[in-house]
This record gives C-alpha cells, sequence and structure tokens, in this order.
C-alpha cells in the first residue's frame, strides 16, 4: 500500500520565483520542499527580531513533533523579509508508514486525556511563565539583570511553543478526526453537520467577546459615557473620557477588562501593539455594541448547547446496533473533540498571545533603554535589529549607534511589503496526503483557493452556514475595522481571534485564508453569522461599499453588478 | 406424539419438549437441537399449524394482509409470544429476526422463494405481524399459487413455519467450517470473519478476515487481514450494508482468544452433528451466539 502512494503521487514541479522575488537556497535539498507562506498568521513582512522568534516557534513545533513521533519536520525561513515554512520527513520513505502509526497512537493518548493534560499540567505550567514575566521589574531592573531574563525569557519562549504544538496537535486532529468518522458513518449531510456536535462551549474567546459585551451594558448605564463613545472617534474617546468622574470611571473598568482580555494584539507576531497598549479596537467594538439591546451572549451559548445536545443524541440513536469498535471510536473522539473545541481558542489566549505580549514589553522596555541611549531612533525600532545584535547592546554602558543600519532594514521591509509573496517556493510537490494530518491541515489551512470561474464570483470554504448580502468593508488592520457598520460584510486577510468582537457587529466574514477549521469559521459559527474563508482573493478583487452575496453552506461570494 | 404439541401455534426453541413438534420446519427445529448444548438467541417458533389456522377461511393471503384481521387468535397468541421474547431478552421491544422455516412434506417448496424469507432488525409486535404475512404470503399469494398453477404443483400441501428470534447486533459475525472447504482436510478448522451482521459475509459483500486453524493444537497455520470495506449494521426498520470506517478496514477483527472459541465451537458442532459443519455465529459485547448450524454440503473427497 505505501509504495501504490508513492507511486500515484504527481511528479514534483519545480516553482519558478518570480523576478522581484530572487530566492538563495542553501541546499539543493532544501529547493526540492515546497515551502509556504502562511498567510493566516504571517501575512506580513517580518522584522528582523521577529524573524528570531518564529524561529523559536518552529522549533517549539519540531520539538513536539519528536515527542509525538512524528515523521515530519518544519524547516521555516525568512525569504525576502517573508516567512516561509516546509515540511520535510524526519525518517526515510520506508520508515514513513510505521512512524505514522507510532505518532497517530502518541496522538491518541493525548487525546484521551485532553482535559486532564490541559488542566492538571499544561495550564499550571503556562501560568507560571506569565507570573514569572509579571514578577519582573522591568522599569527598574539593572542592565545586567535585563539581559539575563532577556536569556531566560527565549528559554521560557521555547518551552511554550512547545507546549504550544503539544496542546495543538491532539486538540486539532481530535476535532478533524471526529469529523472525519462522522461524514463516513454519516455521508451526505453538509459540511457543517459534525461540527454542530461540538459547538455552544464556551472558551476564551468567547468569554472576551462576551466581557466586552457586558462592558458595553455597564457603559450604556451612565449617559454620560454614552455620550463620549457615541459622539467620538474610537481613537478619541480614551482622552474624552478623562474629563468626567464617570468618564474616569469607566476607564478605570475599560483598563480591569484589559488587564485580562487586552493582553492581546490584533496579529499574531510581536510587532502589533497590544490591546493594553492602545484600547483603540475595543472602543470600536463599543461603540458598536452601545448601539444595539438585541444581544444575550449567554442566550445564544445556551441555544447553541441545546441544539449540539440534540444532534449528538441523534447521532447516538443512530448508531445503536453498529458494531461496538465504531460507536467506541465516535464516543472516545466526541470527548476528546469537545475538549479540543475549548482548547482550539484557550490556547491561543494563554500562549499565542499571553506570553507574545510579555515577550514584547520586554523588548520595548530593551528599545526605550537603546533609544535613550541613541543606539536607536524609537523602542519600537528594536524590532529590526537582529536577537544577536540585541544581546550585544542590552546591557552595554555605551551601545553602538545602529540608526542607519535601521533604516537600511526599514526600507527594505517597506519595499518588500509592496510586493505580494508568492504563496509557494521551491517545488510543487501536489497535495498533501490524504491521512488524518494532511486532512486536518486542509481542514485549518483551507488547501489551494480554487480557480477564478466568473469576475463577480469568489470561491472559498464553506465556514459558517447561512447567507446574507451586505455591503462589503476591507479590513486591513483592526485601526481599518472603524469603518465597519451594523451589518456590513467584513472582508480580511485573515481574522486572528482579537478581530472577532467585530463578529457581532459584521453581517458576514469573506477571508482569503482558512479552511473550515480555521479560528474565523470556529467562531464565526459560535457567533452564528454566515462565513466563506479561503478565497485567496477577497481583499484583492472586493472593494468597499460593493455588494455582496455570501454563501456560507457554498463557499461562494457573489459580488453585485454596479 | 403429544397432539397438544401437534396443534400448539408457538414453541419455544430450547424449552420443553420443542423437540417433538414436527411443525417447526428444518431451520427451527435444527436449533432446538443446538440450543440444547449451545448459546442461541432465544426464539420462538410460530409453526405450521398457525399456518393452517390463519388458511382455513381463505385460499390466498395478500403480503400486505393485517394478521389482526386475517386471523385475531394467531394475532394474540403471536403479541404474547413476543413480549414473552422480550422477558427471556431483558428488554420491553427486543429486535428479532423473522425467517421463514420449511417444512419438507411437500417437496416443491424447497423450489419456492417462501422457503428463504428473512426479515431482519423487526421491532414490536405489529411489525413481527407484518413480517410473518409476508412469509406467508410468498407461498399463498394470488401470485404464488399462479406459478403452482402453472407448474402442475398442488395449490395446498405447501406449509411453512416462522422463526422469529433475538436479532444479534453483532460487533463480529464469521462463517466457520469444521473442515477445510477448499482442500477438503477434515483436520482443519477455517474461519471467516468480519465487521457487523453476517449478511456481508454470506451475500459476499466483503472479503472476510481469514483463519485456517489446526484441530490438534489450535494452531493458526494461516492468517489473512482482508482489507474490509462493507459492513451490514442495523438501520430503523431494517438493515443496511455501509462502508467500514477507514480506522477498522485493516483491523483485525478477532483475537487469539475468539480464534480459539470459535474453533472449539465448531469441533464440538461437527462432535455433536456426526458431519462436518458449517455455521453462522456472531459476537456482540464479548459474547460469542450461535445463529445457524448445517452441514457442509460440498466437500472434496468427504468420506
Amino acid at each position: 500500500m505505501p509504495s501504490a502512494e508513492v507511486m500515484q503521487r504527481p511528479e514534483p514541479v519545480a516553482i519558478a520565483a518570480p523576478p522581484n522575488f530572487p530566492v538563495a537556497w542553501e541546499s539543493p535539498d532544501d529547493e526540492r520542499l515546497s515551502w509556504t507562506q502562511d498567510r493566516m498568521h504571517n501575512p506580513d513582512p517580518l522584522l528582523p527580531l521577529e524573524r528570531s522568534f518564529w524561529n523559536i516557534v518552529y522549533a517549539g513545533f519540531n520539538r513536539a513533533a519528536e515527542a509525538y513521533e512524528m515523521p515530519t519536520r518544519i524547516k521555516a525561513r525568512p525569504v525576502n523579509t517573508y516567512y516561509y515554512i516546509a515540511l520535510k520527513p524526519a525518517v526515510s520513505p520506508e520508515e514513513v508508514e510505521a512512524q505514522g502509526k507510532r505518532a497517530d497512537a502518541q496522538i491518541d493518548a493525548a487525546m484521551a486525556r485532553l482535559g486532564e493534560l490541559w488542566r492538571g499540567e499544561w495550564l499550571p505550567e503556562i501560568q507560571s511563565h506569565l507570573a514569572w514575566w509579571d514578577a519582573f521589574d522591568l522599569r527598574g531592573a539593572a542592565a545586567p539583570d535585563l539581559l539575563e531574563h532577556l536569556e531566560e525569557t527565549l528559554k521560557r519562549a521555547a518551552r511554550l511553543w512547545e507546549l504550544h504544538f503539544r496542546i495543538v496537535l491532539p486538540t486539532y486532529m481530535a476535532m478533524s478526526q471526529f469529523d472525519d468518522l462522522y461524514r463516513e458513518l454519516f455521508a451526505g449531510e453538509g459540511a457543517f453537520r459534525s461540527y454542530r456536535l461540538l459547538q455552544g462551549f464556551d472558551n476564551k474567546t468567547l468569554e472576551a467577546g462576551r466581557a466586552l459585551w457586558e462592558l458595553s451594558r455597564r457603559a450604556l448605564a451612565s449617559a454620560e459615557v454614552r455620550r463620549t463613545l457615541e459622539g467620538h472617534a474610537a481613537g478619541a474617546v480614551l482622552a474624552e473620557l478623562g474629563k468626567t468622574p464617570a468618564g474616569r470611571a469607566f476607564q478605570q473598568e475599560l483598563r480591569l477588562y484589559l488587564e485580562v482580555f487586552g493582553l492581546r494584539g490584533e496579529k499574531w507576531g510581536l510587532s502589533y501593539p497590544s490591546w493594553i497598549e492602545d484600547p483603540t479596537a475595543a472602543i470600536k467594538n463599543l461603540k458598536d455594541y452601545i448601539a444595539r439591546s438585541d444581544r444575550d451572549p449567554r442566550a445564544e451559548q445556551a441555544t447553541l448547547a441545546d441544539a449540539r445536545d440534540r444532534a449528538i443524541a441523534e447521532a447516538r440513536e443512530r448508531l445503536q446496533g453498529y458494531p461496538r469498535p465504531v460507536v467506541e471510536r465516535f464516543e472516545f473522539l466526541l470527548k476528546a473533540a469537545h475538549q479540543g473545541a475549548v482548547l482550539s481558542e484557550d490556547h491561543g489566549f494563554w500562549i499565542d498571545f499571553a506570553s507574545t505580549h510579555r515577550v514584547r514589553r520586554l523588548l520595548l522596555e530593551c528599545g526605550r533603554r537603546l533609544a535613550d541611549a541613541h543606539a536607536i531612533a524609537q523602542a519600537a525600532d528594536v524590532l529590526y535589529l537582529t536577537l544577536d545584535e540585541l544581546r550585544g547592546l542590552v546591557g552595554e554602558p555605551s551601545p553602538g549607534d545602529h540608526r542607519s543600519g535601521v533604516v537600511e532594514r526599514q526600507a527594505e521591509v517597506r519595499h518588500f511589503r509592496a510586493i505580494s509573496p508568492p504563496p509557494v517556493l521551491g517545488t510543487d510537490n501536489g497535495p498533501p496526503p490524504d491521512d488524518p494530518v494532511g486532512r486536518f491541515f486542509g481542514k485549518f489551512f483551507g488547501g489551494p483557493p480554487p480557480a477564478p470561474e466568473a469576475p463577480s464570483v469568489l470561491r472559498g470554504n464553506a465556514g459558517s452556514p447561512g447567507k446574507v448580502r451586505g455591503p462589503a468593508k476591507v479590513v486591513r488592520s483592526l485601526a481599518e475595522a472603524t469603518k465597519l457598520r451594523q451589518g456590513d460584510v467584513l472582508v480580511a486577510e485573515t481574522t486572528a481571534p482579537p478581530w472577532t468582537p467585530l463578529f457581532a457587529t459584521a453581517a458576514a466574514i469573506v477571508t482569503d485564508t482558512g479552511g473550515i477549521l480555521s479560528h474565523c469559521a470556529v467562531v464565526a459559527r459560535e457567533y452564528r453569522i454566515p462565513a466563506v474563508v479561503g478565497t485567496g482573493r477577497a481583499t484583492a478583487e472586493i472593494r468597499d461599499g460593493q455588494i455582496l452575496e455570501v454563501d456560507g453552506d457554498a463557499g461562494l461570494v457573489r459580488i453585485d453588478p454596479v | 406424539m403429544d397432539s397438544e404439541v401437534a396443534t400448539r401455534s408457538i414453541v419455544w426453541i430450547g424449552e420443553g419438549d420443542c423437540h417433538d413438534c414436527v411443525l417447526l420446519g428444518g431451520k427451527a427445529a435444527n436449533l432446538c437441537h443446538l440450543a440444547a448444548t449451545h448459546r442461541v438467541p432465544p426464539a420462538f417458533c410460530l409453526t405450521a399449524a398457525a399456518f393452517d389456522r390463519a388458511l382455513t377461511r381463505r385460499p390466498t393471503i395478500d403480503e400486505h394482509a393485517s394478521l389482526a384481521s386475517l386471523s385475531p387468535d394467531v394475532y394474540a397468541e403471536l403479541s404474547e409470544a413476543y413480549r414473552g421474547l422480550g422477558q427471556r431478552c431483558g428488554t420491553d421491544a427486543p429486535s428479532v429476526a423473522v425467517r421463514s422455516s420449511a417444512l419438507d412434506e411437500d417437496g416443491a417448496v424447497a423450489s419456492f422463494a417462501g422457503q428463504h424469507e428473512t426479515y431482519l432488525n423487526i421491532v414490536g409486535p405489529e411489525a413481527v405481524a407484518a413480517a410473518v404475512v409476508r412469509c406467508w404470503a410468498s407461498l399463498c399469494s394470488p401470485r404464488a399459487l399462479e406459478y403452482r398453477r402453472k407448474h402442475g404443483l398442488a395449490l395446498d400441501g405447501a406449509r411453512i413455519a416462522i422463526l422469529v428470534q433475538q436479532l444479534i447486533p453483532a460487533d463480529v459475525s464469521a462463517v466457520l467450517f469444521s473442515a477445510n472447504p477448499v482442500t477438503g482436510s477434515r483436520d482443519e478448522v477455517v474461519i471467516n470473519a468480519s465487521w457487523g451482521l453476517g449478511e456481508s459475509i454470506v451475500g459476499g459483500t466483503v472479503t472476510p478476515d481469514s483463519y485456517v486453524v489446526r484441530k490438534a493444537d489450535l494452531a493458526v497455520v494461516s492468517l489473512q487481514v482482508a482489507e474490509k470495506r462493507r459492513m451490514t449494521v442495523m438501520a430503523a426498520g431494517g438493515t443496511r450494508e455501509v462502508d467500514v470506517p477507514r480506522f477498522m478496514r485493516d483491523q483485525q477483527v478477532i483475537g487469539a482468544d475468539q480464534v480459539g472459541e470459535m474453533t472449539r465451537l465448531a469441533m464440538a458442532l461437527e462432535e455433536r452433528m456426526g458431519h462436518p459443519v458449517d455455521v453462522e455465529c456472531a459476537y456482540h459485547a464479548g459474547q460469542l451466539h450461535l445463529l445457524q448450524c448445517r452441514p457442509i454440503t460440498t466437500l472434496i473427497g468427504s468420506r
């Protein structure tokens, strides 16, 4: 059987890099791999220090992959400031199948104890690292201590990213394999049916959205605060609130909210200010929320949970009389997928965003000191240094002047920001194998977008059911999100968890990236708005104001002719 | 012979004097014999006498007729027996198999489809009654009688009994041969096992796992694990053949313990019956149930 699969795989095809995107390969082996740019997590050019950060992320993947005995590792590298990753085998071709089976067993074992591992081991460890960061006095630290703190930070970040993948592999494999089995048992019920049995659980992403909604109810309790929110642009609200006692009291409430849920930037990575640094995005959501009284997030969630329980009862009824191994596997995967549904969002809250915020905070403190010493022009420029440069500079009483180096690198980033990176480099080795891991990748990342059929029709993946019409707003950053109005269709490259409070305002979501298990799709289903994900080119093709018909079941977006 | 037995509508398999009843037909009589020493799912037989009684007032039976109006007495007895079956199974509304059990007095019966009627996963007295009527109708519907007329066969004399037996929702089913049907060897037991109900094995829609076991020491001399793509499962009102989920296709359906258990069963049945046997059995919740046992009719070099 393995040799038959190898024979069926298509011939690899070398990919020519565009002339404006030259690639220097470190080895012919590298060139033979298929390198993709992860537009979902890493759409933008990476600054030098960010590249080191993402190297840590993927080193974490590889340690987790080793722990689970997986036959695959990730190679990662920057190309023209963009970050590309490739999958490569960790064992010889003859051993891949057997190794894959060992990995299946390891991941199954983690799936069997997912909730227990999270509560008993993983979350406590994550929280201990966060507490260690929070206990350190950044401002008051002497230079040698800051340097030591930096080194220790890198070690802890490395450990957290290993934990990240130790968590997400069984988390997502549980949901994906549950869906695989469900669709084998109950064919022809549409893409969403299996996910109904997993919906309606609370998680940190939904909790953050609900807490923001509840904050908006408290804003409504003061006519003054309400007026301030209504009468000013999101970016000006915070200052205005400071002018009155009621406003100042609300600033406190907002601060409390941000201390729990605001330690998140708008996308993955180091260069995005956390909401606690700049709460404009949160305030934009508050402005939208105070205009409405028709939502009850808890009731919405209860409705989803009821529908879930009914769907589960129905499935169990139909499985009566099936051989026991079928029923046992169904129940095993259902239970693991329930835990996965929570952890697929919670891990991001606790690791992706919370730990990144701590690392960013440390780097900005380093940057502040370096800017004071005129080694760089401003604190945020610290991200334009490489890790080795940073290590050499922190703790130096007279750090060397790196300002012109930073300027050169900024120009390089600006240059490549204006160029669309090729989605794939190296070699096209065909679609991922049709095995549980390959299928999960397809459901999460969405696979290559389908070829365009008609100019006014975009095809993507079904993300969340329903059909809706509304004016498009193409939003490239949360700063741009202020233009989104109630009933608009939010069109974005991707929607990281901090974007999701906008789902209460938008009528539907359309993205360039992602599949039915992407964060966008999963959360859109919880907010019960239609979503078409993974269109590839929505942000390039659609313009603000165009009327879109979004068909979440079909994975189709129609652009109305003017 | 006890005349009471001779006229009874309901005979419980494996209980009392079921052996003495000639109105059970081959299938049910066979089970009576086996139930004495093996675990056979609880069952009763609606005898040929019940069939006679239902037919006294009419020459034909339409397959959609209602038993309650056709013969209220037989319907009442059948319902009560179904309730009794529920008690023996430990559940109010057991799922049953309703099968024709042919009597051989009239050799022409053998050529009729009526000999092989089977309805699986029937629940409730109404549904059982409907299945019974359909079995009867296969013998004496207007179309069946027309067939007899055309072939110059007697219009009466064909009689059947109906076997109503708890249906085992098999996790694994197997067909056993107490001699090797391919080589004719009497020293080996052959086991063909697969997922779900035995219909997929018997019907040939699945390639089962196949074991050849040496009787002398119960050693497995050959084992072929097949890619099992289809299985028969219970579905609303009946059964369905469905795809086997991917994760189970290449899994061995039985382990060493079960191989041993089934080998010993085949050998015991061969000894009991005095000839090589073709056995259908099923595992459910770890327990082995005997469903059918027949002589192997075609054996190369049989003694």
